[in-house]
């Protein structure tokens, strides 16, 4: 099968600062990616490259099996959507999403009804005349996301494409992007920094950082298992424990803290050389009371509750002395308050070691 | 306690009038010559009387039309300010694109140097080029003119090109031409109709500095070209009447209609607000 999108080796530099260094990925069509990384480490490079905004100085690009070396932007047929959307504030709606239909050579007839069909396909049918300052900021991004899509591109690239909104309606478009992308079922590629977006638009999620692709995969193996310690603290909250692996028994090794708690974690092939746990938040389970305290409990003391809506982060001191943040679900039957003896849990398929 | 407040408040109606009163001030001082020079253009005497005029009478104005030299010089000024608006205008707007988005070392010392001439004084200007042109052998009048007027106006295209620019997002290009538009499409189609208001205040700048300007055309002009304002000045001299307030009514009138124009195409508030002088 050919690749939607294909880098091999490919380099960019500015000046020092080395942007991209010798990345290889490749993208299955109809799939959709996630770049997800700091600002900086280079995921906004990768999408000017295969955009043709930039040139890469080594390495090759291939968009659909085809070398894009030396080919303009508009000798490309890819679709962007752009962080602030960019619409063109002298146009209508309509006459912005007819744009690139103009200049890709469809016949003139054929652009009222293409225009129409986007419009309505990002549910804005009757907004055609109006100009960009007279809509929404959810409006806007819808009219671009038609714009970008207009010209059927063989893929379309986004620009953190939900930053510039403010949080509930992020949630309602994250939705409604996820559908019309399953609906036009073209290639994509998402970049954002937000690992919530990344997580929730990508099929796949490549985690960089400094010109490099940390790790790929799918949201979920990338949340619960990383591979590095960069990747373990960008894609959420955790808890790292300190001590070794005292013993292996198949696929589950013991591990004893620094304070001596012994717990059981998911083996390692150099499980030795391991020195720290990670474990997410959520992963801690919590009960009141000491009664489960033994095999697989520990027992402990809350410390601090922090309240967020519909979760609580609740801080505990474990009677080996280690401390450890749990998160659960912020329920009204349920309570907890600082100095209550409660008794902690972990999946030992949680628990992830490090070296 | 209330009696610091009362004073206080008093204070500040004492400078609330007074500001009224230099701003009144201020408008008086500017509108009341117009107004004498309007009403004198259309006085019946044919003499430099006391005002108010007697009667009113056009004749001031069969007089400046019958006036030979008048007549081919305002021909010299509107030719000389439509070819200055036209090169003006084009050299402004490609250097606001090429400093406003080029990246390229001396940069900012090339923006200086095009904006310079705002500074230098007029007759600084006006002289070196009476110099230079004639080194140069350029002595050609209207040549001369209009090289002049272009180095003084062409600033002011490239000022309020910038300003239009500046405001203009980069990936507006971008987003062209990831939708299909090559360079120059993307050009004509997306930075121009957004230089738009830029361009025409720039364009209607450059004529009014043309048709206005008696320094540098002083020094420039000849027997073959000479424009208004320096026919104005020498003829004032020779003898002066009030062919001068006839004259003046008419440079007045081409300004209030420049000036609607500006407001019909793009507000006057925008031109004023970000044209010139914001950056």
């Amino acid at each position: 099968m050919i690749s939607a999108v294909e880098f091999q080796s490919v380099g960019k530099s500015f000046g020092e600062t080395v942007a991209l260094d010798n990345i290889s990925f490749s993208v299955k069509p109809g799939e959709t990616i996630a770049l997800l990384g700091p600002s900086g480490c280079g995921k906004t490079t990768i999408l000017r490259l295969i955009a043709g905004f930039e040139r890469p100085d080594s390495g090759t690009i291939t968009i659909g099996g085809k070398s894009m070396a030396g080919l303009k932007p508009y000798e490309r047929n890819v679709g962007l959507l752009f962080q602030h959307y960019a619409l063109f504030p002298h146009m209508t709606v309509e006459q912005n999403i007819g744009y690139g239909l103009r200049h890709r050579g469809h016949a003139a007839r054929e652009i009222p009804a293409r225009v129409a069909e986007m419009l309505d396909l990002v549910r804005l049918t009757g907004f055609g005349h109006r100009r960009p300052n007279e809509l929404s900021g959810g409006q806007q991004q819808r009219v671009a996301l038609a714009r970008a899509l207009a010209t059927h591109p063989s893929l379309l690239l986004l620009d953190e494409p939900l930053s510039a909104l403010d949080a509930k309606l992020r949630h309602e478009l994250r939705t409604e992007l996820k559908d019309v992308l399953a609906a036009v079922g073209s290639t994509a590629i998402v970049v954002t920094h937000d690992q919530e977006e990344a997580m929730s638009l990508g099929e796949r999620i490549f985690v960089m950082s400094r010109g490099e692709i940390m790790q790929s995969g799918k949201p979920d193996d990338v949340y619960w298992r990383p591979k590095s310690r960069f990747v373990a603290d960008f894609m959420g909250r955790t808890n790292w424990i300190r001590g070794s692996v005292v013993a292996t028994d198949g696929s589950v090794s013991t591990f004893r803290s620094e304070f001596g708690w012994e717990f059981p974690v998911a083996a390692s092939r150099d499980g030795a050389a391991m020195k720290d746990v990670c474990v997410r938040p959520e992963s801690v389970e919590i009960s009141s009371g000491t009664g489960r305290a033994g095999a697989i409990g520990m027992a402990g003391r809350v410390e601090d509750v922090v309240t967020l809506g519909a979760f609580r982060h609740v801080s505990v001191e474990l009677s080996s002395g280690d401390r450890i943040i749990s998160a659960c679900a912020n329920r009204p039957d349920i309570s907890f308050e600082a100095g209550q003896e409660i008794t902690i849990s972990m999946p030992p398929q949680a628990c992830v070691l490090f070296a | 306690m209330s009696t610091h407040s009362r004073t206080a408040r008093s204070g500040d109606r004492v400078a609330g009038a007074l500001a009224y009163g230099v701003v009144g001030l201020g408008l008086a001082f500017l509108a009341i010559p117009l107004a004498i020079t309007c009403l004198m253009a259309f006085d019946a005497r044919t003499f430099l009387g006391p005002l108010p005029p007697p009667a009113l009478s056009l004749h001031w104005f069969e007089r400046l039309a019958s006036q030979a030299d008048i007549l081919s010089s305002l021909r010299t000024s509107l030719v000389l300010a439509v070819l200055t608006t036209i090169l003006s205008v084009s050299i402004g707007t490609a250097a606001a694109v090429g400093l406003a988005r080029g990246d390229f070392p001396g940069k900012g010392i090339l923006t200086s140097a095009f904006l310079s001439p705002l500074i230098v004084p007029p007759v600084v200007i006006g002289f070196g080029l009476l110099l230079f042109l004639s080194k140069a052998g350029i002595t050609n009048g209207m040549a001369r003119l209009l090289l002049g007027h272009v180095i003084v106006t062409a600033p002011y295209c490239i000022r309020t090109g910038l300003a239009s620019l500046l405001g203009a997002d980069r990936r507006l290009t971008d987003a062209a031409m990831i939708l299909g538009a090559t360079e120059r499409q993307a050009f004509w189609s997306i930075t121009i109709p957004l230089m738009k208001t830029g361009i025409i205040t720039g364009a209607i700048f450059a004529f009014a500095i043309s048709m206005d300007d008696v320094s540098i055309s002083l020094f420039l002009s000849d027997p073959s070209a000479t424009t208004l304002p320096v026919t104005l000045v020498s003829n004032m001299r020779a003898a002066f009447d009030l062919t001068i307030a006839a004259a003046a009514v008419i440079l007045m009138a081409v300004t209030v209609v420049l000036i609607v124009v500006l407001d019909r195409l793009v507000g006057f508030d925008n031109v004023v607000g970000q044209g010139l002088f914001r950056s």
